[in-house]
């Protein structure tokens, strides 16, 4: 019952603007040039589905994200962690670490198209390196906020450095460690659209920069509203397997 | 374990220069003696605890650990107030942990845990995890766990300060219950002068900080031992003087800055 109040309060404004929106389209209070209705849009989805070609766009950004989100969170996890373990790692490279987290990652793109060329490489790493740093920072975080209370207890009983890595060190940094997975795996969808919109022929990226340029503005929300459904199901799914994999931790929810 | 400290001075780096934690404290705990150490708060209780188990070094006087025919082991357990217990495994596996380490292998280890466990009510909960529990069944889980890894002295620090009234009888109970089966050594710190004559053979009233030892009171109530004691005419009179001893000195402290 309460999943079902959380869906439909969640549900209620967008169906309220789709609803809205609808009307105003078909009764030309907005251009429907530049704002075809939902209606409209449904059709064109469901051609486009049929086609494969909505598919065959996704399938290629997803492929992107996911494999600079896997490279990146693998060695953001790692650096984070050693970062955390070594003062002067972590004093050497953190101000390295703050710039490249203030720059917009995209900025970089020109100098990576000179670095690997103009095919998919250059996106991948790109994508990688916004993973790697949230990745990096929350591990990084993770290590640093450890309770020591959680190893003197576990020192007392007589554990070594291994157990102490194993029992402590390791489940107390999983929490915030999927915290920053989850949200690096957002980011790598939202980076693989975004050097797609400046560089690509495939991909949702590239579908919705052709969309604007042809004017095609029902295949261009089409695209939109197909990004935002699979960061919505990327984001659920994380959730889902963090709660499996942490059954300790319990969400609060809040009333 | 026959736990002995002579002449012991720890001081730390505090933020305006050096903290004297103890000065001069001389203490001996026989072996399977009950020893409760009561003082005002922030009178380095902790810190001798620590001490003890040699996390902290001392800057003079000495600690001795002497082990006795009975130990079985070197382990001088703590007990603690709070995080007493790993958030991320079950009450199973933390009931389990000392055993764990002790290399006792897991069939052995949950049968035994599970089994006082079961003894102490948790009967069908060992599965949940430590945030499903109350303050007062976490610390019966932490106890549960130091009494499983059979150590040879008990240093506990506060561990029923935070619970209500019943929940800490409750656990008096329990813990009596469980120290007579081995009478290990155990030094008990505590601020509540009660809980102290309940449990204890002895009491060692510490002076404020730096923390020195001021009174010393022995506890003539027999084992095996009800916590309704509390109702008796002794039990009062040698409340009285424990106060008097903890007030007395206060009187002493305060009128120090004159």
């Amino acid at each position: 019952m309460a999943r079902f109040r959380t869906i439909a309060l969640g549900l209620w404004l967008p169906l309220l603007l789709l609803a809205a929106w609808q009307w105003a389209a078909t009764h030309n209070a907005i251009d429907p040039l530049f704002f075809p209705p939902p209606s409209a849009l449904a059709a064109a989805a469901r051609k486009m589905l049929i086609s494969g070609e909505l598919l065959a766009h996704l399938h290629v950004t997803l492929a992107r994200a996911l494999g600079g989100f896997l490279a990146g969170s693998v060695a953001g996890l790692a650096f984070g962690l050693v970062m955390g373990a070594s003062a002067r790692l972590r004093e050497s490279t953190e101000p390295m670490l703050s710039a490249l987290f203030a720059t917009p990652k995209l900025s970089l793109f020109p100098m990576l198209l000179l670095l690997f060329g103009v095919g998919d490489a250059a996106k991948i790493v790109l994508i990688a390196l916004s993973t790697f740093i949230l990745v990096a920072i929350h591990a990084l975080d993770a290590v640093l906020n450890i309770n020591t209370a959680y190893l003197e207890l576990a020192g007392n009983y007589g554990a070594g450095r291994a157990d102490l890595l194993r029992f402590v060190y390791l489940p107390a940094c999983l929490p915030q460690v999927f915290t920053g997975l989850r949200v690096a795996l957002s980011r790598a969808m939202v980076s693989a659209i975004s050097v797609e919109l400046i560089s690509a022929d495939k991909g949702l990226g590239s579908l919705i920069w052709i969309s604007w340029q042809t004017l095609a503005t029902d295949r261009l929300y089409v695209a939109i509203a197909s990004a935002a459904t699979v960061g919505v199901l990327l984001h659920v799914a994380a959730r889902r397997l963090e709660a499996r994999l942490l059954p300790w931790k319990g969400r609060n929810t809040r009333g | 374990m026959r736990l002995s400290c002579v002449n012991l001075t720890v001081s730390f780096q505090g933020h305006g220069g050096t903290v004297e934690a103890l000065r001069n404290l001389s203490l001996e705990v026989e072996s399977g003696e009950f020893v409760s150490i009561v003082g005002p708060s922030g009178c380095g209780k902790t810190t001798l605890l620590k001490t003890l188990t040699g996390v902290v070094s001392t800057q003079s006087g000495f600690i001795e650990r002497i082990p006795s025919s009975e130990d079985r082991n070197d382990l001088a357990l703590l007990v603690f107030q709070e995080n007493s217990l790993f958030p991320w495994m079950t009450v199973l596996d933390n009931a389990a942990f000392g055993l764990r380490m002790q290399g006792v292998g897991r069939a052995e280890r949950e049968d035994r845990a599970a089994a006082l466990l079961r003894r102490f009510g948790f009967g069908g909960r060992e599965r949940v995890y430590p945030r499903e529990l109350s303050l007062g069944m976490k610390q019966r889980v932490a106890v549960i766990r130091c009494f499983l890894s059979d150590p040879s002295a008990m240093l506990m620090d506060e561990p029923f300060a935070a619970l209500d009234y019943q929940n800490r009888l409750g656990l008096h109970r329990e813990l009596l219950e469980l120290w007579e089966q081995d009478h290990k050594t155990v030094v008990f710190v505590t601020h509540d002068v009660e809980e102290a004559i309940i449990l204890s053979d002895r009491i060692v009233v510490l002076s404020r900080q730096p923390g020195s030892v001021v009174a010393e009171f022995l506890v003539p109530f027999g084992r095996p031992r009800d916590p309704a004691v509390a109702l008796e005419e002794e039990f009062l009179v040698l409340k009285r003087g424990i106060w008097t001893a903890l007030g007395q000195h206060r009187e002493t402290a305060a009128g120090r800055g004159d």
